[in-house]
């Protein structure tokens, strides 16, 4: 990131350059910073255009909502649970398709779409595979005598499927940074192990799972900037609402649009600003070191 | 061990790949066998199948079906893919060309604060759509920008370029900067080495960075339901649109429709699979 030992003096050219994308940038993520803090203290509404300053009756309030302290409770387990289950089941996966066999790219190329498709859209697909009643789950699980919930529907279970879907998306992608982390690892390595007597277990212990850990870490990270934000399967799971899966982002949503209050939602919004924020930076310097060590 | 590997394998490609198989299945059935107690697994070409039979007759009916306007919808399929085409195309190449511009910036220039701008840049990919998405709307407002191509456009470039400034800072990193120099001595200008020597040796990383600022254009949900419920609707947020009207969710509309919304999107899955890993990580893995 620091300019390398020819970069140029570029004078107005070089700002000329970067000067777009940084205002483009700024307007659409600094301005709506701003100006969501002066939403935050008024009583500003989705129809009718009239507004007055509330003071900090709306943070009042922010504080005093169960619903809130809630719904970043569950967004905290959505991230942690899903993270983990990625990683593990990914990590798990690259250990099996580690070894090269015939197809193997073809196959892994296919493994690899479901996390480049849209969550809104197949979200809403995997409703019909969920369905209590016809969906292909609940008639598999029939067919072996299993136990058949009302996935989307049940209260012990919806938050566990949007889960589900959540890990079908995305524990490719853990399978692809995975697999290039055992990848990298020098098969030297493994001779070494293996002429000291080192059993498969201690190889394992000892030199794949430390070698592939800053970029599982990497991984896990840019999974968690992602699932912080869970709004679209949430949606179109059970909607934005629901007592038992009502993350940040749907809260926010039901506030300033289903329930049209600009002015107590900019507060909401402001507080996740500030733990987004928060944690960016943390991550943001995390990558770089990252990236520095690999370069 | 190699017997419970390949097990393994099939297990997890089963899980990967059969929701998917279910949406093809699903898109070739009538609405009355997507919803049958005992589901019909195998597409058949016949008229009718015997009622208790695993077997459907298949049919493209539901492709043919997708220039209908549903209940709770005001245009059919093909017109909201056009606005997801005319809105991820635009932003795209907005992202790609102020991204490449900015990326060639950073790399070759001496700015003052680089790093916490490129911090900064990154930074914004964290905020959630819903927390920024009001104020952006009110302004939006006042320009009547809700529900048009204009305005999403502008989102979307906004949105991806941060992916775009990342990934291009790591291509044209890789460009010698000797090329450059050599045309310099040879008498071009700078502007014209940027388009003589970058953009050429950067196109493979222009096509990567596109793929994957049209693909999240593409499936951004957030922002398209928020700003644009009304006229230029994108397919994500028109088919979340369909759930909770009275006469039920289309299944094999949808399937298809889903089908042909994704079908770009693996295509150019496959076209990039040597550089997903670079593309995924902002950059930040190259291989």
């Amino acid at each position: 990131m620091d300019a390398s030992p020819g970069a140029a003096r570029g004078g107005k050219l070089a700002y000329a350059c970067v000067a777009p994308a940084l205002v483009f940038l700024i307007a659409f993520n600094v301005f709506p910073l701003v100006y969501n803090v002066v939403l935050g203290f008024t009583d500003a509404e989705l129809v009718g255009s009239g507004w007055r300053w509330r003071g900090t009756a709306n943070y009042a309030r922010v504080f005093g909502d169960p619903g809130f302290a809630q719904a970043v409770r569950r967004t905290a387990l959505f991230v942690g649970a899903s993270v983990t289950l990625e990683l593990g089941l990914g990590f798990a996966a690259a250990l099996v398709l580690r070894e090269r066999f015939r197809g193997r790219d073809t196959l892994l190329t296919a493994l690899l779409v479901p996390m480049m498709l849209s969550p809104a859209v197949i979200g809403l697909f995997w409703n019909l595979i969920l369905d209590g009643n016809y969906g292909i789950l609940n008639q598999t699980l029939d067919a072996l005598g299993l136990p058949e919930p009302q996935w989307t529907t049940d209260r012990a279970w919806k938050f566990a499927s949007i889960l589900l879907i959540d890990v079908w998306m995305w524990t490719p992608f853990m399978l692809l940074i995975a697999l290039a982390a055992l990848n990298s690892i020098p098969a030297y390595l493994y001779e070494a192990a293996e002429v000291d007597r080192a059993t498969r277990w201690i190889a394992f212990r000892r030199i794949t799972l430390p070698l592939c850990a800053p970029l599982c870490g990497l991984a896990a990270l840019l999974r968690t900037t992602d699932a912080l934000k869970q709004f679209d399967l949430v949606m179109a799971v059970t909607g934005p609402n629901d007592e038992r899966t009502q993350t940040v982002s749907t809260l926010l949503y039901q506030v300033l649009f289903r329930d049209g209050r600009i002015g107590l939602g900019s507060a909401y919004a402001c507080l996740v600003l500030v733990l987004v924020i928060a944690l960016a930076s943390v991550f943001t310097r995390y990558l770089d070191g990252l990236r520095r060590r690999s370069a | 061990m190699k017997l419970l590997r390949s097990l393994l394998i099939a297990a997890y490609a089963l899980f990967a790949l059969l929701p998917l198989l279910w949406m093809a299945l699903t898109s070739l059935k009538t609405r009355d066998d997507t919803i049958r107690q005992a589901a019909r697994v195998v597409p058949v070409l016949a008229r009718e199948t015997a009622p208790e039979s695993l077997a459907f007759p298949a049919t493209l009916a539901a492709y043919s079906e997708l220039n209908e306007v549903h209940v709770g919808a005001v245009q059919s399929f093909w017109e909201h893919l056009w606005h997801s085409l005319v809105i991820g195309a635009c932003s795209t190449l907005a992202s790609v060309g102020l991204g490449t511009l900015a990326a060639y910036g950073f790399s070759r220039f001496r700015i003052a604060g680089a790093r916490d701008w490129l911090f900064f840049v990154l930074s914004t990919r964290f905020m959630p759509p819903l927390a920024v998405v009001m104020p952006i709307l009110l302004v939006y407002r006042r320009f009547d920008l809700p529900g048009t191509h204009l305005g999403l456009v502008l989102l979307y470039t906004a949105f991806n370029l941060s992916l775009a400034v990342w990934l291009m800072k790591g291509f044209v990193d890789e460009i010698p900067r000797a090329y450059e120099e050599a045309a310099e001595v040879d008498g071009y200008s700078r502007l014209a080495a940027f388009r003589t020597i970058i953009v050429p040796q950067a196109s493979t990383g222009m096509a990567v960075t596109a793929v994957f600022c049209l693909i999240s254009a593409w499936n951004e949900y957030g922002f398209a339901l928020t700003l644009n419920h009304s006229g230029a609707i994108t397919v994500p947020a028109y088919f979340a649109g369909l759930q909770g009207n009275i006469e039920g969710m289309p299944w094999p509309q949808v399937a298809a429709g889903a089908l042909v919304f994704v079908a770009p999107i693996v295509l150019f899955t496959v076209l990039v699979r040597r550089h997903l890993l670079r593309g995924v990580t902002f950059g930040t893995i190259k291989q």
